[in-house]
């Protein structure tokens, strides 16, 4: 039976941030958190492979206080137990000290048959963290997941790359990122959301996994983000004539490269 | 004093926002339009545990207070507030056999209510002024160790679908006022549900009168005590007032939200009419009034939570409510001018679900003489 692992971060929510237009810098003060949305399918791809095959699906984040706020909503969508970090080192963390503090965290946990991560953060999107966390640790990583299946010690994983399909099979502990076509996550039941109270949730406090600073400082740095506003041309053709209109329409396409 | 929702309650509320926006937003306008029963919507709605939010564990419930069932209403109701109370008058039902029911009572339909396996419709009005006054009022009369129901309930939601009825009669017409609870089954003979009403609003939530043919009932049938009916409905009925303001925040979040959108959208003298002062007075007064309605509402839920006196606070929110409820859809519709009256867009369905919100029952000025009676 399965051992499984899910590490996920925990973003701010794109929809509630907000575009200043004087410096197109983010305004994030109203912007609620959210489990990025590719960790979301790997929650429900551990906990589908647990309901058919037993065995136990973890879960472990690393991030800034406000990652206390998404234990109860990782829970209520079927891990048992959570563990998690939080230390302000997370909010300028690169995807390189996240690796260095989730593979440090897990060598302290029990050894795990899987270990699922998205394969991008809804917020960055750099695709590093599992391939990073599977050098750390020394385990066989397979990226681009949108079908997983396993038997016995056998994990079978279809890869979508971008121009094919690619089946990989792998024995043993492995890490994995899941794309969003994999699954569909589920809706906790109001059940699911009042248990996950009952269920634990344990604190890794970051001095005790023994990182040093250099592990800890990150080799990319964001400096600003602003934001990106499509400016549009708003051009209307006017004609009478419907064909004319297209005409003109497919004409400055054509004139723009774009046919 | 916290008027935030504790985390339980917000991922409840989320819970119910996902199961909206996956459910309920690809059907809502075919349901407006056909009005047809939405049968499996419902039986989603059990499978996450909706229809028993505010029930027991011991009979399948969740355990969710009154402040995570009105936040699920809203919630519901922002994408199909039709949904929302088809689930509040199965409530109705569960809640008034789960309270005041016999164990036989409870063990064959709070469950099956629960579970969606049957549907529970709330039969209180009449065509006469009250209950119990009028030609066709539902009397019960004794015969052969049970009773005989004979009269007509009006504009009753879930008619037709629904497997079972809590229905009111008098059994004394010289005590009018006296009415007792009766569980009726469907299919009981002589129960005879008339043809479906084409309603403004709230399409999909069926209404219709319900004729009880002399139906025979055992005196098991009787919900509580005979003659006690009265504070039943009355205590239900509070509840649901609260229930139905909560459909009414929803019905107004969701105009709100879309007049928002359309404004940021749509280009007049060269800039959106978001930045116009006049369209901005208009979405500044909908938020304003959505807010302070939300905040009045989750009062009064908190009240019922904490099993405190609600009465007058139940009757303050849905005063204020039927009033702001207009207000806040002609407000909205005036953003999007002539294209928000257009069937095209969904402010006329808000429209329409928020005159079924808040004209169908008791009328919008009837809570003004609870509140009176409170404070003078």
């Amino acid at each position: 039976m399965p051992k499984c692992l899910v590490c996920y971060k925990w973003t701010l929510d794109e929809k509630d941030i907000k575009i200043k237009p004087e410096d197109l810098s983010l305004d994030t003060s109203r912007a609620k958190g959210k489990i990025s949305d590719f960790d979301r399918n790997a929650i429900e791809e551990a906990t589908r492979i647990v309901e058919q095959h037993g065995g136990t699906v973890h879960a472990l984040t690393y991030g800034t206080s406000a990652v206390s706020e998404s234990l109860k909503d990782v829970l209520s969508r079927g891990p048992e137990t959570i563990y998690w970090i939080s230390d302000n080192s997370a909010e300028t963390a690169d995807a390189c000290v996240t690796a260095n503090v989730l593979a440090a965290a897990v060598r302290k946990l029990e050894s795990y048959d899987l270990i699922l991560c998205g394969e991008g953060s809804s917020d960055l999107f750099n695709q590093q963290t599992a391939a990073r966390l599977a050098a750390l640790l020394g385990l066989p990583c397979i990226t681009y997941v949108e079908k997983l299946s396993v038997e016995g010690d056998t994990v079978r994983a279809t890869r979508k790359l971008a121009d094919c399909t690619e089946v990989a099979t792998v024995k043993g502990p492995v890490v994995l990122s899941v794309l969003g076509t994999i699954n569909k996550p589920r809706i906790p039941s109001l059940k699911q959301v009042l248990g996950a109270a009952k269920k634990p949730k344990k604190e890794i406090k970051i001095a005790d996994l023994g990182l040093n600073a250099e592990q800890l400082h990150p080799k990319s740095i964001h400096k600003t983000v602003k934001g990106f506003v499509a400016k549009r041309k708003t051009i209307i053709y006017r004609e009478a004539n419907a064909a004319a209109n297209v005409g003109k329409l497919t004409s400055s396409l054509a004139a723009e490269g774009l046919l | 004093m916290n008027f935030q929702l504790t985390e339980e309650q917000r991922l409840i509320e989320q819970s119910a926002h996902d199961f909206a926006k996956e459910y309920l937003d690809p059907v809502v306008e075919q349901l407006d339009h056909t009005g047809d029963f939405p049968k499996a919507i419902i039986k989603e709605l059990a499978n996450h545990d909706f229809l028993g939010l505010h029930l027991p564990a011991d009979v399948g419930g969740a355990g969710a207070g009154f402040v995570s069932y009105v936040a699920v209403i809203e919630s519901l109701s922002r994408s199909c507030a039709a949904v929302a109370s088809i689930m509040n008058n199965q409530a109705m039902v569960s809640y008034a056999i789960q309270h005041w029911g016999t164990e036989a009572q409870k063990k064959q339909y709070v469950q099956a209510l629960v579970k969606g396996e049957t549907i529970g419709a709330f039969a209180i009005y009449e065509h006469g002024p009250t209950p119990g006054i009028g030609p066709d009022a539902l009397a019960a009369t004794k015969r052969d160790g049970g009773y005989v129901l004979k009269g007509t309930k009006a504009y009753v939601r879930n008619a037709g679908e629904a497997g079972v009825y809590v229905a009111f009669a008098i059994t004394d017409s010289a005590e009018p006022n006296a009415l007792t609870a009766f569980v009726v089954d469907a299919k009981a003979t002589g129960l005879k549900v008339g043809p479906k009403l084409n309603t403004m609003g709230l399409r999909g939530c069926p209404v219709a009168h319900v004729t009880f043919d002399n139906v025979s009932v055992p005196e098991t049938a009787v919900l509580g005590a005979v003659k006690s009916g009265r504070e039943i409905a009355t205590r239900v009925l509070t509840l649901a007032s609260v229930a139905e303001a909560a459909q009414t925040v929803g019905i107004g979040q969701a105009a709100l939200e879309h007049a928002a959108l359309y404004a940021k959208q749509r280009v007049q003298f060269g800039k959106p009419v978001a930045t116009l002062q006049a369209v901005q007075t208009l979405l500044a007064e909908a938020a304003t009034d959505c807010y302070l309605a939300r905040l009045g509402l989750r009062s009064a839920a908190q009240l019922i939570e904490d099993a405190k006196p609600f009465e007058t606070e139940a009757a303050i929110v849905k005063s204020f409510l039927a009033r702001l409820g207009s207000k806040i859809l002609v407000d909205t519709c005036q953003v999007e001018g002539g294209m928000g009256y257009s069937e095209a867009m969904p402010l006329p369905r808000l429209f329409r679900d928020i005159a079924g919100t808040t004209l169908l029952d008791a009328p919008a000025d009837f809570p003004d003489y609870a509140i009176a009676a409170s404070i003078a």
